[in-house]
């Protein structure tokens, strides 16, 4: 999974400079678009606020709610944001770009049914195991490359093909379905969500692996250096003789790809290929991120601002719980956190911030 | 050459994504598509028949039977529209199964574009309204159209069926009964003491708080059992399986039983539980989703409860197509027949292997039977 993109970026990025004349040497010039040299007060209260309010939340949930700092309790918000903690490492890397992803629960839905139409299961005869994942991985990649060339080559918005391209999973998934739900038989697979490592489920490990991936491919590779300038400053970026269509449709690929494993790790933990199961998640995901810090203007934030976003989404969810708050009111009180944590996150940031829509 | 090759490319491609948008949004309908066109057609040749014979009724061949429903994703709603189908071929016709995905704009729009055409006096249709303010305008178009129209589950208080001349019969469920019911078999299963956590459903609807008021009905009766917490899932298997988790955290093995207002929630936590290494606890849902049947049969779950689905699909259009063929007397129903709870079943361990493979018997869609299960005229 990070092997494959990384070799074709750097042999599409030899290809464009090639064609075009280069402004800047390479080196210089991915340095001067990925990295502002100077590092503000307001940056560094961007990418530390989060963290701070996480902890300050954990702090008052931990002196108002019995059992929220337990072991047992730290385990379970882990384990439970995991699939979140997955598609949101993906949907990092297209909101940095600037552009947005709609198409999580379409992706999702087929990716899931899928995988539990490739796995021992009720309905055919495929018996793949783990193997199945590859696939499946490669098919949720097929549909983000698939949503951000379109989105670039044809200049529609983001928004308009990652919407497109969820209705058009939704209705894979439906033909999928076929009207009888794939359970999935093999006990192997259950072990990932029944299991523990040191106390906390397989698929925590997994999610954990991916948010560092994420972040490697982000600093480290070409692909995360340019999604993060492009959502800076695209023009400028075309200018330097970047093809920003194809890197654009690499990293929606890489969104998708970590939708399609996180549909498999929802899957697995289900048991069973949900349509619906997704639902919901997009906006979530979504949520996650800003909280944390990557922000829909894109250029700013990044995979691990994204995974603090996913933690203060899942505390708040499990504090609220735990606090006793009246299911009618958890939802309000999560909003007005979230609306909260947002507007203190950008608080710093706003005169830099351009128009915001 | 080459942009012109990019540009023929794009286009290429831009319809295709037209296209499979189309398809994507309307698939659950589009393979329907064929046999829908034919019934269609055939009306539209008995056209003048048909309106000439609408005073005393109109002649079988010529009535259109539509049924719609939220999606064909979610094995109870598909087991809705098979019933339909078995009471259509019992008749020789073809039921148009439409899927409005949960979106209670596209429903309306549905059925204002199926009523835009045909002989609609000879319409009869059989719907799930999204919610309960659906209903209305639901109503309003098909009376308009001098269509038949069968209501179930959702319907505000205020609207009913004695007051319109084609809307024959709403039908619906006693959420307060199938709540108490799976509540009662969950306590028997714990031997009548322990603590209990609950999972709504979402929670401003009127089966999630119907099915609520169940379970505390049988809470007070039985002092023994404490309710430790309880939480909205909102109907969803993956919602349920996380705020499952957390309840295990605060409450861990006090938990003895679940109570959830369906069954997708009741099988998100029983992953939950097996996942935390419990065993043992009572789990109970509502719906009879075949999983959920499967899971009582084999002893993961307690019981749930069964509105039939495919008697539900089949029971609307029996009823307005008896209505069409003036077999059945609208204005002279009684209440009972308009407006009314239907009889559900509980499933537990007992008699699961009997509902195994939801199926309906097309005798009890004779116009002389099609009220027998209306236990209670809707208040």
């Amino acid at each position: 999974m990070i092997t494959g993109p990384r070799s074709a970026v750097t042999s599409a990025g030899n290809g464009s400079s090639s064609r075009r004349p280069r402004i800047l040497g390479r080196r210089a010039g991915e340095r001067a678009l990925a990295r502002p040299t100077s590092t503000s007060f307001g940056e560094r209260a961007a990418t530390w606020g989060p963290l701070a309010a996480l902890v300050a939340m954990c702090v008052a949930f931990s002196i108002f709610a019995d059992r929220f700092a337990s072991v047992d309790n730290f385990q379970a918000i882990l384990d439970s944001s995991a699939v979140l903690a997955v598609i949101t490492v993906g949907l990092t890397f297209v909101l940095l770009l600037g552009a947005i992803d709609l198409s999580v629960e379409g992706v999702m839905a087929t990716c899931g049914l899928g995988f539990s139409l490739l796995v021992l299961n009720n309905r055919n005869g495929w018996d793949l195991g783990l193997v199945a994942v590859i696939p499946i991985v490669v098919l949720g990649a097929g549909f983000g490359f698939t949503s951000g060339t379109l989105s670039s080559r044809l200049k529609v918005p983001s928004f308009m093909t990652t919407v497109g391209m969820s209705a058009i999973g939704v209705g894979i998934a439906t033909l999928l379905f076929g009207g009888l739900q794939p359970n999935i038989l093999d006990p192997a697979l259950g072990r990932w969500t029944s299991g523990r490592w040191f106390g906390f489920t397989p698929l925590t490990f997994v999610a954990a692996g991916c948010v560092v991936i994420g972040a490697l491919i982000q600093r480290h590779t070409r692909l995360g250096r340019y999604a993060m300038a492009i959502g800076s400053a695209e023009d400028i970026v075309a200018l330097s003789g970047v093809n920003v269509s194809r890197y654009k449709g690499y990293a929606f690929a890489l969104a998708g790809a970590f939708y399609g494993l996180g549909a498999v790790m929802m899957t697995t933990q289900l048991q069973a290929g949900v349509v619906e199961a997704p639902n919901g998640l997009n906006f979530t995901a979504i949520t996650a991120a800003v909280v944390g810090g990557t922000l829909l203007s894109g250029g700013q934030g990044g995979v691990l601002q994204s995974a603090v976003g996913v933690l203060i989404v899942k505390v708040l969810e499990n504090g609220l719980v735990l606090l006793d708050v009246s299911p009618y009111l958890q939802r309000a009180v999560q909003g007005v956190v979230v609306v909260a944590a947002v507007a203190a996150a950008t608080w710093p940031l706003r005169a830099r911030l351009r128009v915001v829509k | 050459m080459h942009s012109r090759t990019m540009r023929a490319i794009a286009i290429g491609l831009a319809l295709g994504a037209v296209g499979l948008s189309a398809c994507g949004s309307d698939d659950d309908t589009s393979s329907d598509t064929p046999e829908a066109e034919t019934t269609e057609g055939a009306t539209d040749d008995g056209t003048d028949d048909g309106e000439a014979a609408a005073g005393d009724g109109c002649a079988p061949e010529d009535i259109t039977l539509i049924g719609q429903v939220r999606n064909e994703t979610n094995p109870y709603e598909k087991a809705w529209l098979d019933g339909g189908d078995t009471f259509a071929e019992s008749v020789g016709l073809t039921q148009k199964r439409l899927t409005y995905g949960g979106d209670s704009q596209k429903q309306q729009d549905q059925i204002r574009q199926e009523l835009s055409s045909g002989n609609t006096e000879c319409f009869v249709l059989n719907v799930l309204p999204n919610g309960d303010a659906d209903t209305a305008p639901i109503v309003a178009a098909t009376d308009d159209a001098g269509a038949f129209l069968v209501t179930q589950w959702n319907k505000p208080a205020d609207l009913s069926p004695q007051d319109y001349d084609r809307w024959v019969s709403h039908i619906t469920y006693d959420g307060v009964d199938s709540g108490s019911q799976i509540a009662v078999a969950m306590f028997d299963a714990m031997g009548g003491s322990g603590g209990i956590v609950a999972l709504q459903g979402i929670l401003d609807t009127g089966a999630a708080k119907d099915r609520y008021a169940g379970l505390e009905q049988a809470l007070a009766d039985n002092p023994d059992i404490t309710l430790l917490d309880q939480q909205t899932a909102n109907f969803s298997r993956a919602e349920a399986l996380t705020v499952m988790k957390t309840l295990i955290t605060k409450h861990g093995d006090e938990i003895k039983g679940v109570w959830t207002a369906n069954d997708d929630m009741a099988l998100g936590a029983i992953e939950a539980l097996e996942a935390a290494g419990m065993e043992g606890v009572a789990v109970v849902g509502i719906d009879a989703v075949p999983e959920a049947v499967e899971a009582v049969n084999g002893g993961t779950m307690t019981a749930t409860v069964s509105s039939d689905g495919p008697w539900q699909g089949g029971i609307g259009l029996a009823i307005g197509y008896c209505a069409a063929i003036g077999e059945i007397d609208v204005a002279g129903l009684p209440a009972i027949n308009r407006a009314f709870y239907a009889d559900q079943t509980l499933i537990t361990g007992d008699n699961a292997a009997d509902y195994l493979t939801p199926t309906v018997d097309p005798a009890e869609f004779a116009c002389d039977r099609v009220f027998d299960r209306a236990s209670a005229a809707l208040s």
